[in-house]
């Protein structure tokens, strides 16, 4: 008898009991898939972040942090020209839209990188690809292509028009941007259909980067009572009648991005800037309906966001950890440089451990949004191998093909209605992980730099307190830990039982 | 049970009390966040000074000097009022009490007052003290033979070196040496102070670096004798840091309770969730800890029982790790709200982390905590 040699049968069975491979081995699962090149726009990324943060970063950041304490009105736009004149507000978009096509995987360690010197440059490059990752599953390939190209010759000319997404309300935090939540929640913008277009008025509040982007994706709900089903996103360029900035919030800390109320006044948006509608009859009459639609374009906008908001944790928690370990070379305590005292040198070891252990869990999560997620059509090799090889004048050529309403058609089949139950568990619970993983040790490493730096890591000077200070927004922004507690709860603990209630 | 009415003291705890609730009310919180701007704004010298005015200054001033009379304890009972509302001018006061804390440890080893006389503005301005460094990291100074000159040293990070007329600084010949403190005049000529330094919290109680270069000076008590002197301050205002951390805790907690009541999301109040409802009884349960240590460090220190030293750096220790745990939640519990500095919570965080780090850096204290121990076990 040899117990371990089973029938297929027997192994699958086994395997659907208890956490399947693909639910909790995501990193397992991508290997095989992950080609030679993906690993070099990995690598590439970094070294490109690492070589910004010693020439333009390292040198200006505290100071630039001074200056927008001094004056919360103060915007960064040479720092953003010259992000552009790198090329990091198109360096992960695909060749198809006018990128430089390094692969999305390559992002997140990206934001890794420039977060562990400055996270609110991290978030301000982070909420530019975000607003691109709002577009990208409403696959309406009209629109994503104006505004992605758009995006690249405005870099190109060195006035990068930059993307934001405006969802939340005064009264609706994490209601408006939570699923399960949205139809308990207090919006109060309205849209109101006329001849060619809508009529939205809305204030949104805490819009990161508004008064530095260009395009606004806002959303809006067409049925108050049933908005979990007729979700609804405007694009909305800068200049438009009707819409305006209200007050720039004095925040704790990651400065180096604004965080600003939109408010839009009988603003007229024309039916062509209309990106998504879960109303409009191909998600009213699919076989899952409008509410799968929001709940679906939802997860997949957070999944792709979340993940991020914990390379931007790691990243700080790294940066505290490498400006203890800097002044533990440099400090004597009792006589003794301060890295030589044992119990030192356990604390930076701890923080080490939870800069490799955040990285690790993110990446778990940047592994299943690209297999199940919103990117996951970009990494099938076939269409990897064909963005990556063919020339920028064959994508302009069948540009005309791409804004089709077969190719929206297509592509909106393949995302929402062959789309899974289980795929949209594993992408959201691991981002929801990532999430509030990445920044509650984020703020464990700040803590733990205050503590190993004394008097003199209060001081601005040093750069630790900054960590402290930054690091606390991403426990909150992107739905608040609590909220992503829930959702991990919803997607990946309770699924699999059925007497199990949500938000009650 | 709090540290007002632990004692024979509570009508003058509870008058203190009193006093700093209404200072606080009245002086902090209308402009807290405009208070909070320095260095980019204004100080707020009507706050400081008035508390000059009410005494506050002189609490553990002996009566003999024009003072109050009291220990650090009553100190406590004003920092942890005050600290409700507003730490910074919480910090002012604890470090003029610090400062004091070594001259009357000193004037107890030698019986020698004239250092009181030497301060002009004794028990009515503030005196500057570097309340977060441990001595252990003092760098090296040169003085003149006799210890009458300073002829240069630096003191980082120091509490109050641009707003106050004296100092009190600890300085060593050389590292690993005996140190002595001192006091020194800011207004002298020799004396160089740079600008308020951006920190993380207490902002109206501002730090910065000073340079003195061959300026006279007055040995505090013996020279040689600062390691007994600053665990004696230390030991005492242990409590005044605890205190200061329950403070804000304190506001940290009754403004989410109130935040949390008044907000709905997902269709209720939010205090009504259950997660909520954890957080803020993590939050009630660690404020109600903190408040029995606080008091029990106040009556041991009081009565002068056996170990109370330790009892009191466990309580500093602790509760200042309990107050930068509760009031990040305190930030959390207001969502996007808690991040911005239109309400107190920010403050609060930033406070609380800053007051952490009053009397020296936590895992050296921690080491010298359990030292403490092991030496009195051999």
């Amino acid at each position: 008898m040899k117990p371990w040699k089973m029938k297929r049968t027997e192994k699958d069975a086994l395997m659907s009991h208890g956490p399947r491979m693909e639910e909790v081995y995501n990193s397992i699962e991508i290997h095989h898939r992950i080609t030679r090149g993906v690993h070099r726009d990995v690598e590439t990324a970094i070294a490109v972040a690492r070589k910004f943060n010693n020439e333009v970063l390292r040198p200006m950041y505290l100071e630039r942090d001074l200056k927008h304490m001094e004056d919360h009105e103060f915007l960064s736009r040479d720092i953003i020209k010259k992000a552009g004149e790198w090329r990091f507000f198109t360096l992960f978009v695909p060749k198809l839209f006018g990128g430089q096509n390094l692969h999305f995987m390559a992002l997140y360690p990206f934001i890794e990188e420039i977060s562990s010197v400055c996270s609110g440059l991290g978030h301000l490059i982070f909420v530019h690809y975000l607003g691109a990752a709002t577009v990208f599953p409403t696959m309406n390939m009209r629109v994503l292509q104006t505004i992605m190209r758009d995006v690249a010759r405005s870099e190109r000319r060195g006035e990068p028009h930059l993307i934001d997404l405006t969802i939340t309300e005064p009264d609706a935090g994490s209601d408006a941007q939570e699923p399960l939540l949205i139809n308990r929640g207090r919006m109060t913008s309205t849209m109101e259909k006329v001849k060619g277009g809508y009529i939205l008025n809305s204030r949104k509040v805490f819009i990161s980067n508004s008064r530095l982007s260009y395009w606004h994706l806002i959303h809006s709900w067409e049925d108050k009572n049933d908005r979990a089903s007729s979700l609804t996103q405007f694009v909305i360029p800068n200049g438009t009648k009707g819409l305006s900035f209200g007050a720039c919030e004095k925040k704790m800390g990651t400065l180096g991005s604004t965080a600003d109320e939109v408010i839009c006044e009988d603003v007229f948006v024309p039916d062509r800037w209309v990106s998504l509608r879960a109303l409009d009859p191909f998600f009213k009459n699919s076989k899952k309906g409008s509410k799968w639609a929001v709940h679906s374009v939802m997860d997949f906008v957070v999944s792709a966001s979340r993940a991020g908001v914990g390379a931007i944790g790691t990243g700080i928690a790294r940066g505290a950890y490498e400006i203890a370990m800097d002044y533990a070379r440099r400090k004597r305590v009792d006589g003794e440089l301060l890295v030589n005292h044992q119990w030192a040198q356990i604390i930076l070891t701890d923080m080490f451990r939870n800069v490799c252990m955040t990285r690790n869990v993110y990446m778990e999560s940047v592994y299943a949004d690209l297999l199940a997620g919103v990117f996951k059509v970009l990494y099938k090799k076939p269409i990897h191998y064909y963005m990556k090889f063919m020339p920028k004048w064959f994508f302009t050529l069948i540009l005309p093909l791409l804004k089709s309403r077969l190719v929206t058609y297509i592509f909106r089949k393949y995302y929402y209605d062959w789309y899974t139950n289980e795929e949209r568990n594993i992408t959201s619970g691991w981002a929801s992980f990532a999430k509030y993983t990445c920044s509650d040790f984020g703020l464990v490493n700040a803590n733990m730099a205050l503590d190993l730096m004394g008097a003199d890591g209060l001081r601005h000077d040093a750069g630790a307190e900054k960590c402290f200070r930054d690091v606390k927004l991403q426990q909150i922004y992107e739905s608040t830990n609590q909220v992503n507690q829930m959702n991990a709860f919803f997607c990946m603990v309770g699924n699999r039982h059925p007497e199990v209630e949500y938000f009650t | 049970m709090n540290a007002i009415n632990v004692d024979s003291m509570a009508a003058e705890r509870q008058a203190f009390a009193d006093l700093a609730r209404d200072i606080s009310l009245k002086k902090l919180v209308e402009h807290r966040e405009e208070n909070d701007r320095y260095p980019f704004g204004p100080i707020f010298e009507d706050a400081i000074r008035d508390a000059g005015i009410v005494g506050f200054y002189g609490v553990n001033l002996p009566e003999e000097q024009g003072g109050v009379g009291m220990n650090a304890g009553m100190v406590s009972v004003i920092l942890e009022k005050i600290s409700e509302v507003d730490a910074s001018l919480a910090g002012v006061i604890f470090s003029n009490a610090a400062a004091l804390e070594i001259i009357n440890a000193a004037m107890a080893s030698t019986g020698d007052t004239g250092i009181y006389s030497e301060i002009k503005t004794l028990g009515t301005a503030p005196i500057a003290f570097p309340m977060y460094a441990s001595p252990d990291e003092i760098s090296p100074a040169m003085l003149s033979k006799d210890e009458s000159r300073i002829f240069y040293a630096t003191i980082r990070n120091c509490a109050l070196g641009n707003i106050a007329d004296y100092a009190v600084v600890p300085i060593r010949r050389k590292e690993n040496q005996p140190y002595s403190y001192y006091l020194v005049d800011l207004k002298d000529k020799g004396v160089t102070i740079s600008r308020p330094i951006v920190s993380l919290g207490l902002h109206g109680c501002p730090m910065v670096d000073i340079t003195i270069d061959k300026v006279p000076s007055r040995v505090i008590g013996k020279s040689g004798e600062g390691k007994k002197y600053f665990s004696a301050m230390s030991d005492r205002m242990a409590v005044c840091a605890a205190a200061m951390s329950l403070g804000i805790m304190r506001g940290s907690f009754q403004d989410a309770m109130q935040y949390t009541s008044d907000r709905y999301q997902g269709g209720r109040q939010i205090i009504d969730w259950g997660q909520v409802r954890m957080m803020l009884a993590n939050m009630a349960i660690e404020m109600k800890i903190a408040e029995s240590c606080v008091a029990m460090a106040c009556q041991q220190m009081d009565c002068c029982v056996c170990g109370w030293e330790k009892t009191a750096q466990a309580a500093a220790i602790h509760i200042g790790e309990m107050a930068t745990r509760s009031c990040t939640d305190g930030v959390q519990l207001f969502g996007g709200n808690g991040y911005m500095k239109d309400y107190p919570q920010e403050k609060r965080m930033r406070d609380a982390r800053h007051a952490q780090s009053l009397l020296g850096m936590v895992p050296l204290r921690k080491i010298q905590y359990i030292s403490r121990i092991i030496e009195e076990c051999e």
